[in-house]
């Protein structure tokens, strides 16, 4: 069987991966990134908004990809109050909808200018351990089975991640730490392109129904529902086939296009490397439990993950001691925000339809500095004090 | 009938299944594969204990 080494091995070629890749190069280190398909970034399984503010810090420079720039955020209470969000209020979390084959061809295309190798149509199979060391993976290459070997390996292969159960990280998911999702592309709808809109409730427990607008009419419809509350299969299809019978402005469009996936909205996970071994991504779980973006996070300790990867390799010491500066790195970054949207999560998760209604009728026409739990909390309590008991937690 | 010997069942051939990967990400003993546009799943390891029936966004797995 052929081997082939290299000093880091990035297992997936999602934002994630690209960015590992990337920055391990950068930092001088000889990168080989594998896609098990044969197309980077297709298909699309993504609701495709994403906030803006960090894509500085990691380099990524704003191209084709961006369908729309919007202005704000909408939020629907069950009886369908509107919360507007700007993006003075809303910061990091109002920004583009975005063609993610597109985006997602652009950072491995950053990555393969960094110097970074790239595979197609190459799966890992299977992990190689040395003495308890991860080494590499099995894989095969257009069907050819093969080894590759690597003082550093990286597993950014997506919220299905097999190579972060193979190398024995925590990455197993409950029921209530998972939604499910289905999204419609579809034309010919009532969307608005200066506003991402989400609507919460019943309509789609433990999660929400999101339109996030492509161009003049046309839009992504999608839902997440948590896992733990389906009560029969193909709940999330039928969530969001009813919204979409509701609402006259969607039920008159026409779907071109359908994706499903799994988003997890767990808490922070305990442990990201290993020796010889760190996962990156919705491999790691860093999708954010109250939003369910996944790419800014990605993206952020990918960069920290290919830094960190370097300086291994360079040190000639991969151990779990030294990648550990990856895991306290992309904790320091955003760990703090994970848990705390985790907890708000959980408890938005519990709250009645008529507990949602107040909330939004109490923002309504109240000028929040900034759009943090804290601050709404405190605008919900001066007219629904009995609402906020439940949450002193956080006040 | 045990648990073990009902059948799980993926329709796999796309008419319902859109390859998402939704019951790879949640099966508990990492049992389901997904290979593009093949999924499967090995049957000796599943245990029937349904995770990935409530996980499928569009209902294409059941257990009979």
């Amino acid at each position: 069987m052929e081997t082939v080494r290299t000093d880091v091995l990035v297992v997936g070629a999602g934002p994630a991966g690209s960015m590992t890749a990337k920055w391990a190069a950068k930092s001088g280190a000889k990168v080989l990134m594998i896609e098990k398909r044969q197309e980077i970034g297709s298909p699309v399984r993504c609701g495709e908004g994403m906030s803006k503010d960090w894509l500085q810090e990691v380099g990524i420079v704003p191209g084709k990809w961006i369908n729309v720039e919007v202005e704000g955020a909408r939020i629907y209470s069950p009886s369908e109050k509107c919360l507007e969000i700007n993006e003075k209020h809303a910061g990091n979390e109002v920004g583009y909808v975005v063609e993610r084959d597109g985006f997602d061809k652009q950072l491995a295309i950053d990555a393969a200018n960094a110097g970074v190798d790239i595979w197609l149509k190459t799966s890992a199979t299977g992990i190689l351990r040395e003495n308890g060391h991860v080494v590499g993976v099995k894989a095969k290459r257009f069907g050819e089975p093969l080894e590759i070997r690597a003082k550093v390996t990286v597993g950014a292969d997506g919220f299905e991640s097999q190579v972060g159960r193979w190398a024995g990280l925590p990455t197993n998911l409950q029921l209530r730490d998972m939604d499910t999702c289905l999204q419609y592309r579809m034309t010919n709808v009532d969307s608005d392109v200066r506003y991402c809109d989400f609507y919460l409730g019943s309509c789609a427990p433990g999660g929400y129904v999101w339109i996030f607008p492509k161009a003049e009419g046309l839009a992504n419809v999608g839902i997440g529902v948590q896992v733990s509350k389906v009560k029969s299969p193909a709940d999330a299809k039928s969530y969001l086939d009813r919204w979409i019978e509701k609402h006259p402005g969607y039920a008159k469009g026409k779907k071109i296009d359908m994706v499903g996936g799994g988003v997890s909205i767990s808490a922070p996970m305990k442990q990201t490397v290993t020796d010889g071994f760190l996962l990156v991504g919705d491999a790691a779980r860093m999708i954010d439990p109250l939003t369910g973006g996944g790419i800014a996070n990605g993206c952020i300790a990918g960069k920290i993950a290919g830094e960190v990867s370097a300086r291994a390799v360079a040190a000639g010491d991969a151990s779990k001691e030294v990648l550990a500066e990856y895991d306290r790195g992309w904790r320091a970054r955003f760990e703090e925000k994970l848990y705390r949207n985790w907890l708000a999560k959980e408890k938005l998760c519990s709250l009645s339809d008529e507990t949602f209604d107040k909330v939004v009728d109490a923002l309504e026409g109240v000028k929040l500095e900034k759009l943090t739990v804290h601050n709404i909390l405190k605008a919900v309590h001066v007219k629904y004090p009995e609402v906020t008991r439940e949450f002193e937690a956080f006040l | 009938m045990p648990p073990s010997k009902r059948s799980l069942h993926i329709e796999s051939s796309g008419q319902l299944c859109i390859y998402c990967g939704a019951c790879v990400g949640i099966c508990p003993l990492n049992c389901i594969y997904l290979d593009e546009t093949r999924i499967t799943f090995d049957e000796n390891v599943c245990t029937r204990c349904e995770i990935c029936v409530k996980a499928c966004p569009v209902g294409a797995i059941a257990i009979g």
